[in-house]
């Protein structure tokens, strides 16, 4: 049975709704394809997992229903309030076809009705949750463990890689797949010669959550599995595929492994790709064999992706409820941040620190901690790089020791808006290209074509006492052709 | 009625001052329209970037150099 209970897991402890970075890709996609995609129960499980609460209810509301009921029963249910929120999740599922457009009636789409019951309730034979391996003796399974090291060492790889690209020293390089996925995908681009250079977009990827990382890269992936001709639904089924495996599904400290017979030719050379990234993890190169790591069986559900890298392997059910601002660090946050602008992370995690190095100031490192400083020049270079004082900020809350979380504000006022005020120091200068407008003949003419550019939007500064206005560079030609056909008029 | 191409320049007074000071040395001011806004040659603008971002920076002490 795959694991129906992050679905329980998910809702109240998320506080912020914000709609899945996958979901806007699947409405670009053609009826068609979705409802191909739809065919595949495990498929339907992880979108419905991806959806907000309210998204979620309503398909559960739909699902037992055997006919489409009237539009105005369904609002019925709803109170004056959550009118809107209604109408928006409506909307999202319509975008989706889930639920059928129609003004009239409610009904889910046939195909996701019986897949996603099928999810639900078991049975079919569709293979679509992965074909485990018959246990072999000769085969030793690979602990959890190892699975975990396995993933959380390819994927620093890769994070490593970005954040060293701009010092002298080498890291380990990620393979040349990960490589052009990087630079594809914007995060990395190679300026003169041949080395990678990361990017502002790839220094703030670094900040953002492992899960969020993940889902960019692989949204790139999928916009790079078009135009490798291959089949969408095949790549989007084998991810929500891998995201409902389970991970030690016989034994608990033992992973469960599946088989690739059963998986299409697409999906087949897709195993090579996502054994990069660190989703899985096989035996040899040629294996007829695949395990789904951490990063992978995490795809669709709010569970930390990574174990704590200075304890790897904790328990495998690790509690749900820290986890929404969990990141590399795992659900323990490490970072301390005095009044006087000292850092204090307790780390010995090379990513960690490589990561802090880009806004502090490294002063000490010892075995288990590292100390810097914010300052204004380690800001500006961060912000010089493209970082925002948000992204700093963000990144410091959501990595804060636990014993920062009994402040409150959690950040002191002064380091945050020392930072902000750091920001805006730099754009102290605003600067826009256009035309000055002067020496009109009148004060009327001065006004008439003053009128008609305010109303083009495009007036930047006036002066009525100077009789002039500065316009952008974009209405400059209507503004000339105006005053021309007014000049040849009189 | 003339239209004079350039760019606009928008900010505080003391940055203003300092682009005043700037101006006598060597001229990109177009126009002075008030305490807030200027209006210089466009092909000047990253030059006078630069050299108010080093005149800026000679105001600004840090800890790290002491």
């Amino acid at each position: 049975m795959p694991s129906v209970q992050a679905l329980s897991s998910t809702p109240s402890d998320v506080p912020q709704i914000v709609p899945h970075a996958l979901l806007p890709f699947l409405r670009s996609q053609s009826q068609n394809t979705l409802t191909r995609l739809y065919q595949r129960p495990s498929s339907c499980l992880s979108i419905l997992r991806l959806l907000g609460p309210l998204e979620r209810q309503l398909i559960m509301n739909l699902l037992w229903l055997e006919s489409a009921i009237p539009v105005s029963t369904m609002a019925a249910w709803v109170v004056p309030d959550g009118k809107k929120l209604y109408s928006e999740a409506l909307s999202v599922l319509v975008g989706l076809h889930i639920v059928q457009n129609s003004t009239v009636k409610l009904a889910l789409n046939p195909t996701l009705k019986s897949s996603l019951r099928q999810a639900i309730t078991g049975g079919g034979t569709t293979a679509s949750f992965g074909v485990p391996a018959e246990r072999d003796e000769k085969r030793l399974p690979v602990g959890i463990d190892s699975l975990d090291a396995y993933a959380l060492e390819r994927w620093e790889t890769i994070l490593h890689y970005m954040v060293s690209s701009g010092q002298e020293q080498l890291p380990t390089k990620p393979s040349q797949g990960v490589l052009y996925l990087l630079q594809r995908s914007g995060l990395m681009q190679s300026t003169n010669g041949s080395n990678l250079q990361i990017t502002s977009a790839g220094f703030q990827f670094l900040l953002h959550s492992p899960h969020d990382q993940l889902w960019s890269l692989l949204l790139q992936y999928l916009h790079m599995a078009e135009e490798r001709q291959m089949d969408l639904v095949e790549v989007l089924s084998f991810l929500f595929m891998l995201s409902t495996m389970e991970l030690g599904r016989n034994h608990h400290s033992c992973s469960q492994e599946y088989t690739a017979d059963s998986l299409s030719e697409t999906q087949k050379a897709m195993l090579e790709d996502l054994r990069d990234y660190g989703l899985i993890w096989q035996r040899k190169g040629s294996s007829k064999y695949f395990s789904p790591t951490r990063l992978a069986t995490t795809l669709t559900c709010h569970s930390p992706p990574l174990p704590t890298s200075t304890t790897p392997g904790t328990s495998a059910t690790t509690s749900s409820t820290e986890v929404a601002l969990s990141s590399t660090a795992g659900p323990q946050g490490f970072i301390i941040l005095e009044t006087n602008y000292r850092v204090y992370a307790y780390t010995n995690n090379p990513l960690q620190t490589a990561v802090l190095n880009l806004f502090v100031t490294m002063k000490y490192r010892f075995p288990n901690l590292v100390v810097g400083m914010l300052t204004r020049d380690s800001v500006r270079r961060a912000l010089g790089n493209g970082i925002t004082a948000d992204q700093i900020i963000s990144y410091l809350v959501a990595h804060a020791h636990p014993q920062m979380r009994k402040n409150n504000p959690l950040l002191p006022v002064t380091v945050q808006d020392q930072i902000r005020l750091w920001e805006l120091e730099r754009n102290r200068l605003k600067s826009a290209e256009g035309f000055l407008y002067k020496d009109f003949a009148s004060q009327a003419d001065y006004e008439y074509v003053l009128a008609y550019a305010k109303q083009l939007g495009v007036v930047l500064w006036e002066s009525p006492a100077k009789r002039s206005f500065f316009g952008t560079l974009e209405g400059h030609a209507n503004i000339r052709g105006f005053i021309e056909r007014r000049s040849g008029a009189s | 009625m003339r239209a004079i191409k350039g760019v606009l320049l928008t900010c505080d007074t003391a940055v203003k001052q300092i682009l005043l000071a700037m101006n006598e040395k060597d001229p990109f001011i177009i126009e002075d329209l008030d305490d807030y806004h200027i209006v210089i040659k466009a092909d000047e603008e990253y030059r006078v970037r630069k050299v108010l971002e080093v005149e800026l920076e000679k105001n600004t002490y840090s800890l790290e150099a002491s």
